[in-house]
């Protein structure tokens, strides 16, 4: 046991640490408004987007990514502690990892309304999609506001998914520099992965089509709070060592 | 919620503030009295800490969600439960470091506290939520999650040194169930009661025995890591309790139905 | 590992994951789960009593990680060699088993709750409706989890692909992913065809027709039975899909490429999809056109 572990010290020697957990906080709140959720409406084809909660499909798609970069960091650390490019590398990983989950949810979201539902996707809040340039009203149902996944959604899906994996993935990655223990740096990155895609969830009010929604000019203050709330993350979170180290081990 | 009950303040027969003194006190006395003793058949009593603990959750759950806050009841409860998982391992880490064990528990439940403060404070400040119970709420929900997984975890691992709960809980992964069942005993109370009748003392009850039910799943886990009998100990309490608040609870349904608790039947008159 | 032996276990995964999206997906559908359940839950109130079965579990995939993470936290106590070192089948089979169980729990308490909290409006709770359902429920959560759990084990176990996270944590993540996947596919089948099949097809639902859901089936009231009967045709195997695929197309990335390439396959299957999806929407949109109701002036 070492009582004499200065919490000053671990905080600066932790410093850049704390800072990508400050980014990777931030990364997932911006992709948080970048995937395309409709909530409950979208679920009974009333709104475009996917049929779910943000933060369930956050969480799903990061954390998916997660376990990619997990098995990543592992292989590279056979050879030592990772450095910056196999961070780099790892967080790819992850990022990627992601967005496999969101997009093939979304092409299959968009299977189920077009051959079981029988609608054609379309965003009702642009009157042309941006990157296709097709127009989207005359394809909004009568009592809806759009329903599906139309490309520019779809895009901006698959953007979030990278930032959402990338920022737990980074999490993750400067967790196991402080403590070494894929344990505790998991299950404390699902944890500050949570706060940071609850709160942006709040700010859009739980539904968004994409950065072509009006709501997406509300991102700084989801990174002004996000900022704020992963620093206090970040601190707490490089505080605590592994048991090993705790025990004298390492 | 679409869904959502009354609006406004819910109404309440159990204030708050007796229920958050029971989730405390009772929480941190019964971890303590687990942790410190170091008698493993003592462990089922941070499990009965939790459990009240489980009950301040989701009381505050109750109250925040009357107000409908767009996306849904879970969220919150994922909002809190991350802070709180965070605060709980800093404060048993702390208490380590420091040489002090004992103050664990309390460091992680003031450091959930104030996050919670910020967190509810950044949501209705800067998010602009505009709900006037936000920062309180929150500020419980997380304190309930701290206690929940300090209690569940000090149950596990029948101590309270995070050396020890670290590579019992932590690294053998049990910390998943107990996370997600604690989470789960603090939203699902209310968000399974939701609508115009739901009353105060049936979704307490029904707080009490999902608490019940994430001790029976730690008691099982805990047979793997402190031993058979306190884990079968706590187990078996663990049901006993949810036997009770179990029936209790069907017994307020059928309170709260009336007439409308029936064996079977088709639709209601007027409704064919 | 010989690649022969990684592709296998890859596939085999693939396998148990789209058996485990498909189950999951039906299991939602029974109970009414998820974002469709916001429609039952309305239709008491504007007026229109039923006898489908309103369930809530905190949003999908919390509920569904809750089983895992418990089915792997059984297993795993199973085990492990201080309490009787099981073999993993069976361990993962009374893991899940114990999950069912609590499925069977808070399903039965979010019927009883939910209905009985919608007294005023004539809703009323039906011990029948409870009875016929729940061992369906219980029996997909099993099948879900099962499949899960086996998932998980076969990442963590250190003679197979080894993951380092403990294994009720990567449980707990798949837990997570099958149900947002499960609530983003199959239940928008549910919800917008099936909860409305009364109205006409081609669109989604009417915001002023909201609560006004299918009460009557063929011939009698309708059962949430029936809801997997229709479901499991399309809504269903598709959400299997779904799963196998992400869980096949990401860990085939990993296991037969390594480093920088790894990542290149994952962005070019991410392309592949996007265009595929563009593909599938210029085909829905000449083949089904502009709504005919629309007053608008931009040009279709």
């Amino acid at each position: 046991m070492t009582p004499e572990i200065s919490i000053i010290g671990m905080l600066m020697g932790n410093l850049p640490s704390i800072i990508g957990i400050i980014i990777g906080g931030l990364c997932i709140a911006v992709g948080v408004h970048f995937v395309p959720v409709g909530g409950a409406p979208a679920a009974m084809a009333q709104a475009t987007g996917i049929g779910t909660g943000t933060v369930q499909l956050a969480a799903g798609s990061g954390l998916t990514g997660l376990l990619a970069a997990g098995y990543m960091y592992m292989t590279l650390s056979a050879a030592g502690t990772p450095g910056i490019s196999e961070i780099v590398l790892i967080c790819a990983t992850g990022a990627v990892g992601a967005m496999i989950m969101i997009t093939v949810t979304m092409l299959v979201g968009n299977w189920v309304y077009i051959y079981g539902v029988g609608v054609p996707p379309a965003s009702a809040k642009r009157d042309y999609d941006p990157i296709t340039g097709d127009p989207q009203t005359p394809y909004v149902a009568a009592g809806t506001v759009g329903q599906g996944i139309p490309t520019v959604c779809f895009v901006s899906g698959a953007i979030g998914g990278l930032l959402g994996g990338l920022g737990g993935s980074l999490i993750y990655c400067m967790l196991m520099w402080v403590n070494g223990d894929p344990a505790i740096s998991s299950i404390f990155a699902i944890g500050v992965f949570l706060v940071n895609a609850v709160l942006p969830s709040y700010n859009i009010q739980g539904t968004i089509e994409g950065f072509h929604d009006p709501k997406f000019k509300r991102l700084p203050k989801a990174i002004l709070a996000c900022f704020i709330a992963s620093l206090l993350c970040g601190i707490i979170a490089v505080i605590i060592p592994s048991g090993a180290m705790l025990s004298g081990g390492a | 919620m679409s869904a959502g009950g009354p609006g406004g303040e819910a109404v309440t027969a159990e204030t708050a503030n007796q229920i958050d003194a029971k989730g405390i006190g009772i929480g941190l006395i019964g971890i303590y009295i687990a942790g410190i003793s170091g008698i493993p058949y003592l462990a089922f009593l941070a499990g009965i800490g939790a459990i009240f603990a489980t009950k301040m959750g989701a009381d505050a759950v109750r109250r925040v969600c009357s107000y409908g806050i767009g996306t849904g009841v879970p969220s919150i409860g994922m909002l809190a439960l991350g802070m709180g998982l965070i605060s709980a391992m800093f404060g048993l880490a702390i208490g380590k470091m420091l040489g002090v064990v004992f103050i664990g528990p309390i460091v992680g439940l003031v450091l959930a506290l104030v996050i919670g403060f910020v967190v509810g404070t950044l949501a209705n400040k800067i998010i602009k939520l505009n709900i006037p119970v936000m920062e309180r709420c929150l500020m419980e929900i997380a304190g309930a999650g701290v206690l929940v997984l300090t209690g569940l975890s000090v149950m596990i691992a029948g101590s309270m040194d995070f050396v020890v709960i670290s590579k019992l809980v932590i690294e053998t992964g049990y910390i998943a169930p107990v996370f997600i069942l604690g989470a789960l005993g603090i939203l699902h109370p209310f968000n399974a009661s939701l609508g115009p009748d739901e009353t105060q003392d049936r979704t307490m009850v029904h707080a009490l025995s999902c608490g019940a039910i994430a001790m029976v799943i730690g008691g099982v886990c805990s047979i793997a890591v402190i031993g058979p009998i306190a884990g079968i100990i706590s187990t078996i309490i663990g049901l006993a309790i949810w036997y009770v608040t179990f029936m209790g609870f069907i017994k307020l349904v059928k309170r709260d139905a009336g007439a409308g608790y029936v064996g079977t039947g088709l639709l209601p008159p007027g409704a064919m | 590992m010989d690649p022969a032996m990684g592709m296998g276990l890859v596939a085999l995964m693939g396998a148990a994951a789209t058996v485990a999206g498909c189950s999951e997906d039906l299991e939602s559908d029974i109970g009414s789960q998820s974002n469709p359940n916001s429609q039952v839950q309305l239709a008491a109130q504007v007026g229109y009593p039923h006898r489908i079965f309103n369930k809530a579990i905190s949003g999908e995939p919390p509920s569904n990680a809750m089983y895992c993470a418990v089915g792997a936290g059984v297993a795993m106590v199973l085990m492990s060699e201080s309490v009787m070192s099981a073999s993993p089948l069976i361990a993962i089979a009374i893991g899940a088993f114990v999950a069912a169980l609590l499925n069977g729990v808070f399903s039965t308490t979010s019927y009883l709750g939910r209905n009985a909290s919608q007294t005023r409006f004539n809703q009323y709770v039906y011990l029948d409706v409870l009875r016929n359902q729940i061992l369906s429920l219980m029996g997909h959560a099993y099948i879900t989890t099962f499949c899960i759990v086996l998932i998980s084990y076969v990442m963590w176990n250190q003679n197979l692909i080894g993951h380092p996270f403990p294994f009720p944590v990567i449980a707990l993540i798949w837990g997570l992913c099958v149900g947002a996947i499960g609530s983003s596919t199959g239940d928008v089948h549910y919800g917008a065809e099936r909860e409305f099949q009364d109205f006409k097809f081609g669109s989604g639902l009417n915001a002023a027709d909201s609560g006004n859901i299918t009460r009557f089936a063929e011939a009698g009231v309708r059962s949430s039975m029936d809801n997997a009967w229709f479901c499991s045709k399309f809504g269903g195997p598709v959400t299997g899909i779904a799963f196998g695929m992400v869980v096949f197309l990401d860990n085939w990335r990993s296991t037969a490429f390594s480093g920088w390439t790894a990542v290149v396959v994952g962005v070019v299957i991410v392309l592949v999809l996007v265009i595929y999806n563009r593909k599938v929407e210029t085909y829905a949109r000449k083949k089904y056109g502009p709504f005919p109701e629309y007053a608008g002036d931009i040009e279709a």
